[in-house]
């Protein structure tokens, strides 16, 4: 079987539509779970998304997180049908966790072009085992009662007079091999031929209310006897035009005939009320379950959102920045920029005012909120509490806050590791903290906010703190420090849980090993133009505060000019530019060229040396020094002069080169208003000294 | 000549392109790149110089907005340079995922060339022979196929040569 | 063309059906997420056929069939279901829906029914 139907788009559509119903799924566990029980509303919100869970997924093809979904709805609806069943709440939860796993795990491999080849055994396993728990508990005496009733078929009795004549029809029903439901389209047939026939019998009768008569009309097909007193025509049509219907045989017989089989047919025949009972109560059954389900909480399903994928965004933003770039040489274009034409400005103006537009909306556009990353701690915050035995609740405040969505990627796994190490290092246990005199309950803070163009995740936990002497002592231990411990900030010290091969926990747990991931947290931090402070006070408590760009995609850069090359220095790292006399010029023993600002002293970097490149500018006095500053670190560059501020769109280096090297100091490349290249310095990346006052200490490297 | 070939290249489908190289010249000798790799050929630009890469790789050039870098097919197959001039071509492929500009003296034609003109290269792994994948023969002249992906990909064995000199 | 409407709250399925219908002699002049969604739109195009998905929020499928069945006695519904629905399906029939189709479905099936509908 090949649905030939399915192709990227929809593939796509549906990874998108599941991973969004998975994402609410989960979100509604954690905040059922600190509630305890699931609401009336939950319950059918729960069992509608695993329906359509179900539904999407078997369109795919995907049967083990069809069938998985299934059977989950089955239990919602055993829930659903009685409120009064009891279940194990907790059990539950842990369930559905895990086949929201399940489902992401494959969700995953589909996103990646894979087969979602994953095995449900184990966990429709579980959810089956649940199921049969609560089935025993819920008394579903409806069923049993329908099992009882007397089955008869007989629908319509209503005589009409005499005078035309009469005549008996047999007709046998088979329909197509794929037809599914055959029970209820033959169920359609009977209810939808009552004007056609004065009298009508069937086999199996009891199509209304055995889903497995089903099995019965496939083998032998649906029998109908019944007595007319017009034209066969109609009715032979109206047979004839059943959907899916594979043949008819449709004869006529003699009454006598008609006799016999009606009796043949009768053992199993109910009278016409009983008839009317049953398709009241399926009537009322029906209500019931829709009532329900008008409760439910309402899914997306606007129209007036679309999605879209982050590509088309990209190549947008693309446009709009050579856009702006055109609009520049049009409107700059040295043979206008000679002539006086008003309306030209006037025009121009106009078209600047609208690009600009253009650029905040185009960047408006790929801002998401961070609520979606913050969820997925909560469920991280849950799994640890259960293994770790500990006692931790996670609040999150400003989960409102937007960032570009390149960046959203790449926080998620940063955030989740420095919430593990909270967890899981920092928040003592129950009995530490109760010694402590602190609450039992250990509480982390995720809270994001603006702050300029940046955004503040900030990460803070009440648990033991920071000890800074042992982190020194440590840190000088591994070699990685040459300088007495009274030499060294607060936050220098504090920082040091970033470094690399750093570890002030011996043993290494199932969720964090310290020192094994800060390094890259503020790794991947960094790539993204963003910076990582600690703050901690002993016995009181660890701040961990993630300072990212609001987008990658524009930056205000200073752009600078190195012989032919230009470069692109973010204008929040500039503290100042200047000129410098030779004579303020000294040179340590190994060469390395510095100058004393206000009494400080910062190291050099020549751009023409470090990068190789050819220049006519090499005396102090002919080019110029650029202060630079990142995480309380600081150099001077020279470089051959200013050329301006500007705002770039950040563009990376492609993929050819970044793949061939890492090149110190590059962070990205973007076109300047002539359509020339300038590549960007990321300030971070070179070597850079923390300057204090009284002491010219350089850092030692690790 | 480049716009012929641009719109040659636009022209194709999928399924016409096969069997077709794009032929090019570097001194004496004609190379041929399979055309489903080239998206398009433009005249020389101005190129950004991007620091600590192998002189090979010239730079980087800005595309109708795109970046991508370029590299010297003379300099990668180990040839004296040769000033750039209004015949030199920058030859865009696309080779997977990756889009890079080979720089070339200059481009001749899209030639037609049939299985059995192809033959396997001699067995030399010296300068740009390891790119070659087969040699053809047209018209009384040899074109060496090109590798694309090898050319491309070859990088970290590269690194190492440098790395051991 | 047979003006058709598709009501489905999952946009996965709404785009499924109408990629069935691609090329094919329906027009898709509407779509909707939910029960009262369809019965405005149904109002507004007054489509030939509707494909009626039964669980859906705000209003439910076999509501929305029977507000649309008061609007026009002769509508013509097709119930999109799923194993499981039998009880609902019935409903939805004795309510007057026309026919009814059980997902997973391919275009073919699809074809079959709303061609059936216009026999």
């Amino acid at each position: 079987m090949s649905n030939s139907f399915i192709d990227e788009p929809m593939t796509e559509a549906y990874v998108y539509e599941t991973t969004q119903i998975i994402d609410t799924l989960e979100q509604l566990m954690i905040s059922s779970e600190s509630v305890g029980i699931f609401s009336e509303e939950n319950i059918n919100a729960i069992f509608r998304f695993m329906h359509t869970i179900k539904g999407s997924s078997a369109m795919m093809m995907f049967n083990d997180i069809s069938t998985l979904a299934h059977r989950m709805e089955d239990v919602f609806f055993v829930l659903r049908e009685n409120e009064q069943v009891k279940y194990d709440f907790t059990l539950l939860v842990d369930v559905i966790l895990e086949s929201i796993d399940f489902f992401k795990i494959e969700l995953m491999k589909i996103k990646e072009g894979e087969r979602p080849d994953g095995d449900n055994t184990d966990i429709l396993a579980k959810v089956s085992v649940y199921l049969e728990s609560i089935k025993g508990c819920s008394t579903n005496n409806e069923k049993a009662v329908a099992k009882q009733t007397e089955k008869q078929n007989k629908v319509n009795q209503t005589v009409k007079e005499t005078g035309v004549s009469t005549k008996y029809f047999k007709a046998n029903l088979r329909f197509k091999k794929d037809a599914d439901m055959e029970n209820i389209r033959s169920f359609s047939v009977i209810h939808n031929m009552n004007e056609l026939v004065e009298e009508v019998y069937y086999k199996p009768s009891d199509v209304m209310e055995n889903d497995e008569a089903s099995e019965e009309i496939r083998k032998n097909g649906f029998w109908i006897i019944c007595k007319i007193k017009e034209e066969e025509e109609r009715l032979k049509n109206y047979l004839k035009n059943t959907i899916f219907l594979d043949s008819l045989e449709f004869n006529e017989i003699e009454s006598e005939e008609y006799k016999q089989l009606t009796t043949k047919f009768q053992d199993k025949i109910s009278t016409e009320n009983e008839w009317n009972k049953n398709k009241n109560s399926l009537k009322e059954k029906a209500k019931q379950i829709e009532k329900k389900a008008k409760h439910e909480v309402t899914m997306s399903s606007s129209q007036s959102i679309i999605s879209v994928n982050v590509e088309k965004l990209d190549s947008l933003m693309d446009m709009v920045g050579e856009l702006v770039i055109a609009e520049a040489m049009v409107t700059q274009n040295p043979e206008i920029l000679s002539l006086e034409l008003e309306s030209f400005e006037k025009a121009s103006r106009q078209l600047h005012k609208i690009t600009g537009e253009m650029q905040d909306l185009v960047m408006a556009i790929r801002m998401v909120p961070l609520s979606t990353t913050f969820m997925k701690m909560h469920r991280i915050v849950r799994d640890m509490n259960r293994k770790l035995g500990k006692n931790v609740a996670l609040d999150v405040l400003g989960e409102e806050t937007e960032v570009d969505k390149n960046i959203i990627e790449k926080i998620a796994d940063p955030l989740m590791h420095i919430i593990r190490n909270c967890v899981d290092h920092g928040i003592e246990s129950e009995d530490e903290r109760k010694l402590a005199g602190k609450d039992t309950q250990g509480t982390v803070v995720l809270e994001a906010k603006n702050s300029g163009s940046d955004v503040l995740i900030i990460v803070r936990d009440d648990g033991k703190g920071l000890n800074k002497r042992e982190l020194y002592n440590k840190a000088a231990s591994q070699g990685l420090l040459n300088r007495p411990f009274e030499d060294m900030s607060d936050r220098e010290i504090n920082n040091l849980i970033l470094k690399a091969g750093f570890s002030t926990k011996e043993e290494v747990t199932e969720f964090s090993g310290r020192g094994v991931g800060m390094d890259v947290v503020s790794k991947n931090i960094e790539s993204i133009g963003g910076n990582v402070i600690v703050e901690s006070e002993y016995g009181f408590g660890t701040t961990i505060i993630l300072k990212i760009p609001l987008t990658l995609a524009i930056i205000e850069g200073m752009n600078i000019k190195v012989g032919e090359a230009r470069f692109t220095l973010p204008i929040v790292a500039i503290k100042e530019s200047f000129r410098a006399k030779e004579m303020d010029i000294i040179k340590d023993t190994e060469g390395q060229e510095m100058i004393m600002v206000r009494g400080l002293c910062y190291p050099i970097i020549r751009l023409s040396e470090f990068y190789k490149i050819p220049t006519q500018v090499n005396t102090y006095d002919e080019g110029i020094l650029i202060m630079v500053e990142e995480n309380e670190r600081s150099c001077c560059i020279f470089a051959d002069e200013l050329l301006g501020q500007q705002q770039v769109v950040v563009k990376t280096l492609p993929d050819f080169i970044k793949r061939y090297k890492q090149i110190k100091g590059l962070g990205g490349c973007t076109l300047l208003g002539d359509g020339s290249i300038s590549l960007i310095l990321s300030i971070g990346e070179f070597d850079l000294s923390s300057v204090k006052e009284k002491y010219n200490n350089k850092e030692v490297k690790p | 000549m480049n716009e012929e070939l641009n719109n040659v290249l636009d022209v194709m489908e999928e399924d016409t392109q096969k069997g077709k190289f794009l032929t090019f010249s570097l001194g004496n000798e004609y190379y041929g790149i399979d055309i489903m790799y080239v998206t398009e050929i433009v005249g020389i630009q101005p190129i950004t110089v991007v620091p600590e890469l192998p002189d090979f790789i010239r730079g980087i050039i800005n595309l109708r907005g795109k970046i991508i870098p370029v590299m010297d097919a003379r300099l990668k197959f180990k040839k004296n340079p040769k000033e750039y001039n209004d015949r030199t071509c920058i030859i865009v492929v696309d080779v997977l995922d990756l889009s890079i500009g080979i720089i070339v003296d200059a481009v001749a034609e899209v030639l037609n060339i049939s299985e059995d003109n192809i033959v396997p290269p001699p067995n030399l792994n010296s300068g740009g022979r390891k790119y070659i994948k087969s040699v053809a023969k047209s018209n009384d002249n040899v074109t060496l196929i090109l590798d694309c992906e090898k050319l491309l990909n070859e990088n970290e064995l590269d690194e190492l040569m440098i790395a051991n000199e | 063309m047979k003006k058709l409407m598709i009501v489905d709250d999952a946009s996965f399925m709404r785009i499924s059906i109408k990629k069935m219908l691609e090329s094919k002699n329906y027009e898709i002049v509407a779509e909707a997420g939910n029960g009262a969604e369809a019965v405005e739109m149904y109002k507004l195009h007054n489509p030939d056929i509707v494909t009626m998905d039964i669980t859906m929020p705000v209003m439910s499928g076999i509501e929305a069939l029977r507000e649309i069945k008061k609007i026009n006695s002769n509508a013509k519904v097709v119930m999109v279901s799923a194993m499981g629905q039998e009880v609902l399906i019935k409903e939805a029939i004795i309510s007057g829906a026309t026919s009814f189709i059980v997902k997973p479905f391919q275009s073919e099936k699809l074809l079959e029914v709303l061609e059936g509908l216009t026999k």
